[in-house]
Formats: C-alpha cells, structure tokens, sequence
C-alpha cells in the first residue's frame, strides 16, 4: 500500500508543480460548454434539456485531452520503465497514477459542474443528479482512459488515435449519466441507470488496471 | 494433428496451402449466393405482415450475424496470438478487422433500407442499433491502433488488448433486444426458437448466411496472402515469389 | 505484509468486488430501462409529462380516421387507451392491430404525434400461415 500513496503523491507532486497541465484540461471543459449555447441558442428552454450531454460529452473530451500526458512524462524520462521492471505491483502502480489523474481532473470537473449547469438553466435536481452520476463515472472514465493511454505510449501524436480508442469505450458511461440527468429533470426513476455506472465503476476498477500493466509492457517491449 | 496445424501455420507454407484451397471457398460462395438468391427472391413466399419487403432480410441477417461471428473471431485469435505468439493468428486477427467493418456496415445500410418502409425511419436510436453502431467503431478503433505502430509485432499485440476488451460488446448487441424494449424486433432464430415458420424462407436466409461464411473464408485467405507476403519480405521465398521463379 | 497475506488481500478483494458488481448489475436489470412507455407506464406517472417522449402500444381496431395527411387513432397496451393525433406520411406497416412506437408530447389527455415508428414481430410467415393460426385461435 505503501507504494501507492507514494506514487499518489508523487505525482500530485509534480502536478502542482507544473500548474498548466492542470488547468488546461479544465478551462479547456469552460469554453467548450460555453460555446453551445452561442451555437445553439440562448434559451433557457432549449439549453436546459440538453445541458447534462453537454456537460458529460465534454467531461469526456476533456479527460481524454489529459490523458495523452497521463503516462508520457514518465516515459520521455524513463521513470515508467523502471515502473515495469520493478519488484512493485504494477497494476498498484497504474492505479495511484489514475487516482493521481482522477484527483487533477475530475474532481476539478466535478466542482465546476454545477456553474456549467447554472449557465445551461439546469434545475437544482438536475444538477444534483448531474453531480452524483459525475462522482460515479468520471472514475471510470480515468480507469478506462488509462488501457488507452498504456496503448500508445509510445506513438508520437496520439491525441487522435487515444480519442478513436476509447471514445467507444466510453459510450455506455455517456448513455445511462445524460439520461439519468434527463430523466431526473422530470421527476422520473432513475435507479436503472445509477446501478448501471455502479456496475461500470466497479467493473472497471477490479479490471483496468491489470490490462493497463498488460499493455504497458507490450507498448514498452 | 499439434504439428500439422504448426506446419499449416507457418507463413510459407500457409502461402502456398491457400492458394490451392481459396478455389474450394470461393466457388460455394458464388453457387450458394446465386441459389440463396433464387430461393429468397422467387421461392420463398411473401410475408404476412411485411409483404416482399422482408426479403432484404436474407442480405441483412447473414451480415449482422458476421460482424458478430468475425469480431468473435478476431478477438479469439488475438487472444491466441497474445499468448501463443502465433504469426499466423496476429495474421488472421488483423485481416478481419476491416471485412467485419464491411460486414457490419452492410448489415447497418441493409437495416435502414429495411427499416425506411417498415418501420418509418432509417435509423432510431434504440439499443440494438446503437450497439451495432458501436461494433463498427470497435472496428475502426482496431484498425486505427493496429496501423499506429511501425513494428506489426508490437502492433499485434496493442490492437490485441483492445479486440479483447471489445468483446463486451458481442453479448449486449446479441442480448439488447431482450434487456430492453427495442424498435428493433426480438431473435426470429435462435437455439431453441424458429420464428420463420415458412421453410422456403428459413431454407434461403441459411443459404445466404453459408454463402457469408465461404465469403469471409475466401476473403481472409486472400488479405492474409498479401499480410504474409509484406510481413516476410525480407525473408528468400517471398523474393522467389515475386521474382516468379516458384518451382 | 508478506506475501501470503498480500494475496488473501487480493482475493478478498476479488471475491468483493465481484459480488458488488453481480450485485449492482442484477438491481439494473431489474429496473426497467424504457426506449418507450406503455399507456400503462404513462397512466402510473413513468413518462415525462411535458416533455416529448416515445409511446408504444397496438394500434386499437376500428379507431383510425383518416383525412388526408390528418389521422387520429388510439394506442392501447389493453389496460390503458390514448388517443394519438398526428399529421404527415405513416409507415408501409401502419395498420389496425399493427404494433406502433410514436414520438411525440401528451396535452389534455391526447397525444399529439410528430413521429410514427411501426413495430413488428419477430415472426415471419406466409399469409395463408398466418390466417390459419388466426383462425386456429380463434
């Protein structure tokens, strides 16, 4: 256990040290949702039923923007080689550098949520459950993220190929959150889709990070 | 029957093997096309609620039932090449990508052909289509990753990890229909349910979808043919081949 | 810990994290997840009143009128009824008895269309077939 709380740290470390790779990912979340309702339209009627898939397709993108970098520093440096050759669990490793990648970027998202919801005339209950699905899934979307990131480790421009990857992946997640959100606008059940991101996140973190290391080291063979 | 398949399977010999036996599959797939056709166009009678419209279901079903069928395959030698480090399996894993894509995208293009006069709509967003959908991004994701890499090894094995993981996908498309209320209609054949209760029908729609399986055989005998060739292009027989003095 | 101990963590961990997920799963399949609501569903308070929605039901036998592109008919699960008003082209399937998905928004107890999807069986058959199961049931 030990070593993921260093390795945590560690990176959380460099993070605050390096601030633009935290904030880019984050004002890059701002403008994109701004930019609907100049897009679309202004009103408060329109902007309101369609406000969590904005929302939570650019939580997305965001979060694949920040995971091109999740594995290249220590690449470019070596460090993540020594990762794979050490006598340390690798699968620990990869998964206090995704609890690294969670804390950097989506829980900043998961705090800016309901201003975005404000500027998008989500109601209260809207943002509510806009929160709770954001709290249950954007964990998913690092773990499931980081198979993409371990792929192409070692491909030069991948920002492309990383979004072809898991964007699919990442489909079912963006499903049941935008409808739950949408459903609970109207005071409908919405117990359905909750479980489903609770199946999703629980599914991914017993998983992920063994593939992840699988794929690590073929990247890096 | 271990060393045979490991003599089938080393790249040569696979190259010369399947130039004598392509013959053997694409000529099935022709003749059972051509009598699939026949029957499912002129013998089968019309249906009682769909009336001739139906009949684009001999194209539809045998594809939608190969994109699934090839993924299955794809993913099965991927994980065979993973761990057995079989050429030939990372071989047959990477042809089949874009023939599933190609099956799948005529099963999605027939659906809303069919789906256009029947149920009023080319496309609906329920769970079937959608996750149909997601096959042919699965697909594309595949061959995007399998391209990425300069060394084909490490792009086996990359694109690999991803075929598996895609997997999850083969049991909901399948299932979709029946977790949840689709437009799209439930399963009309399966283990232990015909509900085409015509034999002239059920006849054409099995001859089509053999015909589809003697296709993706000829096909990925072909593409692999070509694969071989530029993966062992360093190696004396190739030059023999392409310079054309084999035997 | 030594290395023993390391692995029973991990198996118990396993052993967790598969009954939650079996768990989880099985509550949301439990739960319906609805592409559309039946006249039923609707009459409980599961389709969002106000709000365009998908209403699937069988189109009820002799309640189609049609004037022009006008049509009215009535959609039933055979517990609860609504009236559906639409206008624009019908799908080839269209019929009375036919199974029918309809977009559209409920205002004062009708249901005004602006989407009509047929739905059909899984089941495939020549005419005659089917006449004699009809008349089998009958």
């Amino acid at each position: 256990m030990n070593i993921y709380t260093q390795t945590l740290k560690r990176d959380l470390r460099i993070a605050i040290r390096n601030r633009t790779s935290i904030l880019n990912p984050l004002s890059f979340f701002v403008i994109s949702v701004s930019l609907f309702p100049l897009a679309i339209s202004p009103e408060a009627s329109i902007l309101s039923q369609i406000a969590a898939g904005i929302i939570w397709v650019i939580s997305m993108l965001a979060v694949l923007l920040s995971l091109n970098v999740l594995f290249h520093h220590d690449f470019e440096n070596g460090v993540l080689e020594q990762m794979v050759i050490s006598h340390h669990s690798l699968p620990l490793l990869i998964l206090a550098k995704v609890s690294a990648h969670w804390i950097l970027t989506g829980i900043p998202i998961i705090i800016l949520s309901p201003l975005l919801g404000l500027f998008l005339f989500l109601d209260s209950e809207g943002i509510q459950i806009l929160i709770l699905t954001l709290l249950l899934s954007t964990p998913s979307l690092s773990l499931i993220g980081a198979i993409g990131a371990s792929l192409i480790v070692g491909i030069k421009n991948s920002g492309m190929l990383l979004s072809l990857l898991i964007l699919p992946l990442y489909i079912p997640i963006l499903i049941f959150a935008s409808s739950a959100v949408s459903q609970a606008q109207f005071g409908l059940e919405i117990s359905a889709q909750l479980y489903f991101l609770a199946t999703i996140l629980v599914v991914s973190l017993m998983t992920t990070p063994f593939i992840s290391s699988l794929a690590l080291k073929i990247s890096l063979e | 029957m271990w060393k045979w398949i490991q003599a089938f399977a080393s790249p040569q010999n696979f190259y010369q093997i399947s130039e004598k036996i392509i013959p053997w599959f694409l000529s099935p797939f022709i003749i059972l096309t051509l009598l699939g056709l026949y029957w499912g166009l002129m013998v089968a009678p019309i249906d009682y609620q769909q009336g001739e419209s139906y009949r684009i279901m001999f194209i539809h079903v045998p594809a939608a039932w190969m994109s699934m069928l090839v993924y299955l395959i794809m993913a099965i030698a991927s994980g065979i090449g993973l761990i057995w480090q079989i050429k030939l399996a990372n071989v047959v894993a990477k042809v089949s990508a874009p023939i599933g894509a190609a099956f799948t995208f005529l099963a999605l293009i027939t659906g809303a052909v069919w789906g256009k006069p029947m149920w009023g709509a080319w496309w609906v967003w329920d769970a079937r289509l959608t996750s149909e959908l997601i096959l042919l991004f699965l697909y594309l994701a595949y061959m995007a990753l399998n391209n990425a890499f300069d060394n084909p090894k490490t792009a086996a094995k990359a694109s690999s990890v991803l075929a598996i993981i895609g997997l999850v996908n083969l049991p909901i498309i399948h299932y979709s229909v029946q977790w949840w209320n689709t437009l799209h209609q439930g399963v009309s054949l399966g283990i232990n349910k015909v509900a085409i209760q015509d034999s002239d029908m059920l006849f054409a729609l099995l001859l089509m979808a053999t015909a589809f399986k003697f296709l993706y055989a000829t096909l990925i005998l072909l593409r692999a043919r070509d694969e071989i060739l530029f993966r062992e292009q360093n190696t004396r027989w190739v030059k023999a081949v392409i310079m054309g003095d084999e035997k | 810990m030594t290395k023993r101990q390391n692995r029973m963590v991990l198996v118990a961990l396993l052993v967790a994290g598969v009954s939650l997920a079996g768990y989880f799963g099985l509550r949301a399949f439990n739960e319906n997840l609805l592409y559309f609501f039946s006249p039923t569903d609707v009459v409980a308070g599961k389709a969002p009143i106000g709000k365009s929605f998908r209403l699937g039901g069988m189109v009820v036998k002799d309640s189609v009128w049609r004037n022009n592109l006008k049509v009215n008919f009535q959609v039933t699960d055979y517990v609860n009824t609504f009236g559906v008003k639409y206008e624009g082209i019908l799908p080839d399937l269209f019929k009375e008895g036919q199974g029918v998905i309809i977009t559209g928004s409920l205002i004062d107890k009708t249901f005004i269309a602006t989407q009509v999807l047929a739905k059909h069986d899984e089941n495939y058959m020549p005419p005659e077939v089917a006449d004699a199961l009809k008349r089998a049931n009958e």
